[in-house]
């Protein structure tokens, strides 16, 4: 028989069970495999020494009452691609800054003709201290929506297609095994948001906190960035879930299966160019060099979505999705993947709790 | 935790917040030990705590099988990122820790100690971030299986990834050390 090997040595160290059968009676009797166990076991006490701590000790009743008092999630349609800073929220938060953070890379690619409407989609890798920077882009200017947007969940497809000005929700060939047939549909109206550059405000934003900020370039004062996102339909396949507070019916969890359509994105400008926009976000301080990278990387700003993918979380792959290529992205725990791509306009997802190799299938047999 | 269908609509809202509760309730304590054994630190490991517990209620079901392993891989992640992004500041507070220590009854023994904390965590933030979490998911009482989940490998390759770690980890510390 063959030399035990360190995986099996170790496992023995911390599982006496594991001490049984073939591998056993190989270690009895054989004194290189004894020794290799003993340095084994000798290293992992060493550890176990080094990264012991004193027990924390938590009042768990107290910390629940903490978390609940953060307000409750917004709709999880999945193509509300709010470019807003949450208000209410820590901007620490990930998953918040990531999508805040998706809305500011596409704006940053607003592109040289003032005019920008993606026509395919890349992904960036992102770490949450590169979200973190680029959420202080608020403080140079103001946010305002000039059309709020709409949202609102439904019992039929017909009703979602009316609140998204007729646009109908796409129609899933087959449900992959497990995924539960009950089906909400979602509607979102056209929106719009306007971001006004502020001279005034950067200044004050950077001696708030004692920071020399990039040099405002002057035609960027009173520039304005307006975003429109939408129309949207979808429909969420599992268990939804109401909030018990509040009244609205617009606030959705726990999606096992997303399936959304939205028209692509528009962002128009004025007085600035991409050029200067880019130049300005890769001067912020704290971006990593990896987001510096992977923003340069991207080929075509005025045609391409970016989609921040956090580094320690998720993979993302090229596919081609209906002729067309498209992004796949896979949690590296396999507990959900998702597939985004453009096609005519349109911005499509299908996400959830599902294999990576069912998304792609849903998303090319998509009416 | 099943959940009744025909009923849904009524007691989802319900069911969900019930849900959680239990799920934290039973992961709390857990989450909040294996971030501290990343940052040493159990104020800040709570801190981490309850962001990964606030991202997870934003958008997951408590009731998903996955939800333990979520927790534990993502208390793992935040805490080993904070530790590399607050590197340059725990250095200063401990060395804070450490005249602190001074006056302690044992002096000579709380600054090896501390001295030892520091080194090892300053070690953890220079390895890779899944050897790292391995590490201290481990060494958070979770069982194999328990890690193997969280990091979305196979349980057969635990002992391998867990001694490979360990390696890494003490040659880590070694190199470290001043002479």
């Amino acid at each position: 028989m063959a030399h035990l090997t360190d995986g099996t040595l170790r496992r023995m160290v911390d599982d006496p069970d594991a001490k049984a059968g073939a591998d056993a009676a190989h270690l009895d009797g054989c004194a290189e495999c004894q020794a290799r166990f003993k340095t084994i076991s000798d290293d992992a006490s060493s550890i176990a020494t080094l990264l012991a701590v004193p027990e924390a000790r938590v009042d768990v009743g107290r910390a629940f009452e903490t978390v609940m008092r953060v307000p409750k999630a917004q709709p999880a349609l999945g193509l509300r691609l709010p470019f807003l800073p949450p208000r209410t929220r820590p901007l620490t938060l990930a998953f918040v800054a990531a999508v805040a953070a998706a809305a500011l890379v596409v704006v940053a690619f607003a592109a040289g003709g003032f005019f920008f409407q993606p026509t395919t989609v890349k992904t960036v890798p992102i770490t949450v201290a590169d979200i973190q920077a680029l959420s202080q882009l608020a403080d140079y200017g103001t946010v305002t929506w000039t059309k709020e947007p709409q949202l609102q969940a439904t019992t039929s497809a017909a009703d979602a297609a009316a609140i998204a000005g007729g646009m109908q929700p796409p129609v899933v060939a087959q449900l992959p095994a497990g995924v539960s047939t009950t089906v909400t549909y979602g509607g979102m109206s056209e929106a719009q948001a306007t971001f006004t550059f502020s001279a005034a405000k950067a200044a004050a934003a950077a001696a708030a906190k004692g920071q020399t900020p990039p040099t405002l370039p002057a035609e960027m004062d009173g520039a304005t960035l307006t975003i429109t996102v939408g129309p949207a339909v979808g429909e969420i396949y599992g268990n939804m879930n109401k909030p018990t507070t509040g009244s609205s019916t617009d606030q959705i969890n726990l999606p096992q299966l997303i399936i959304a359509k939205s028209a692509s994105p528009k962002v128009t400008s004025t007085q600035v160019t991409a050029q200067q926009l880019e130049d300005y976000i890769l001067a912020q301080p704290g971006i990593s060099d990896q987001l510096k990278n992977a923003i340069k990387a991207i080929g075509d700003p005025s045609t391409t979505l970016l989609i921040p993918v956090p580094i320690e979380y998720a993979t993302s792959t090229p596919v081609n999705v209906q002729g067309v290529e498209g992004v796949a992205l896979g949690d590296n725990t396999g507990v959900g993947s998702g597939v985004v791509w453009v096609k005519n306009g349109s911005v499509y997802v299908v996400a959830g709790s599902i294999k990576q190799s069912d998304a792609i299938d849903i998303a090319n047999n998509l009416k | 935790m099943g959940i009744n269908l025909g009923a849904r609509h009524m007691t989802a809202a319900r069911t969900d917040d019930d849900a959680f509760q239990a799920l934290f309730t039973a992961e709390y304590g857990r989450v909040v030990g294996i971030a501290n054994r990343v940052l040493a630190d159990p104020h800040e490991a709570e801190d981490v705590a309850q962001e990964v517990f606030i991202d997870f209620h934003r958008l997951h079901s408590a009731s998903a099988d996955y939800a333990p392993a979520w927790l534990h891989r993502a208390a793992a992640h935040s805490s080993l990122n904070r530790l590399r992004g607050a590197r340059r500041r725990q250095k200063r507070e401990f060395a804070q820790a450490i005249e602190e220590g001074e006056r302690t009854l044992d002096p000579q023994k709380q600054l090896e100690m501390d001295e030892d904390r520091r080194r090892v965590r300053e070690a953890l933030g220079r390895m890779a971030p899944k050897p790292a979490a391995v590490l201290v998911l481990r060494a958070g009482g979770l069982s194999y299986a328990e890690v193997a989940q969280a990091l979305g490998v196979g349980i057969s390759q635990i002992g391998t990834l867990l001694r490979r770690a360990e390696d890494t980890l003490r040659k880590e510390v070694t190199r470290g050390t001043p002479n």
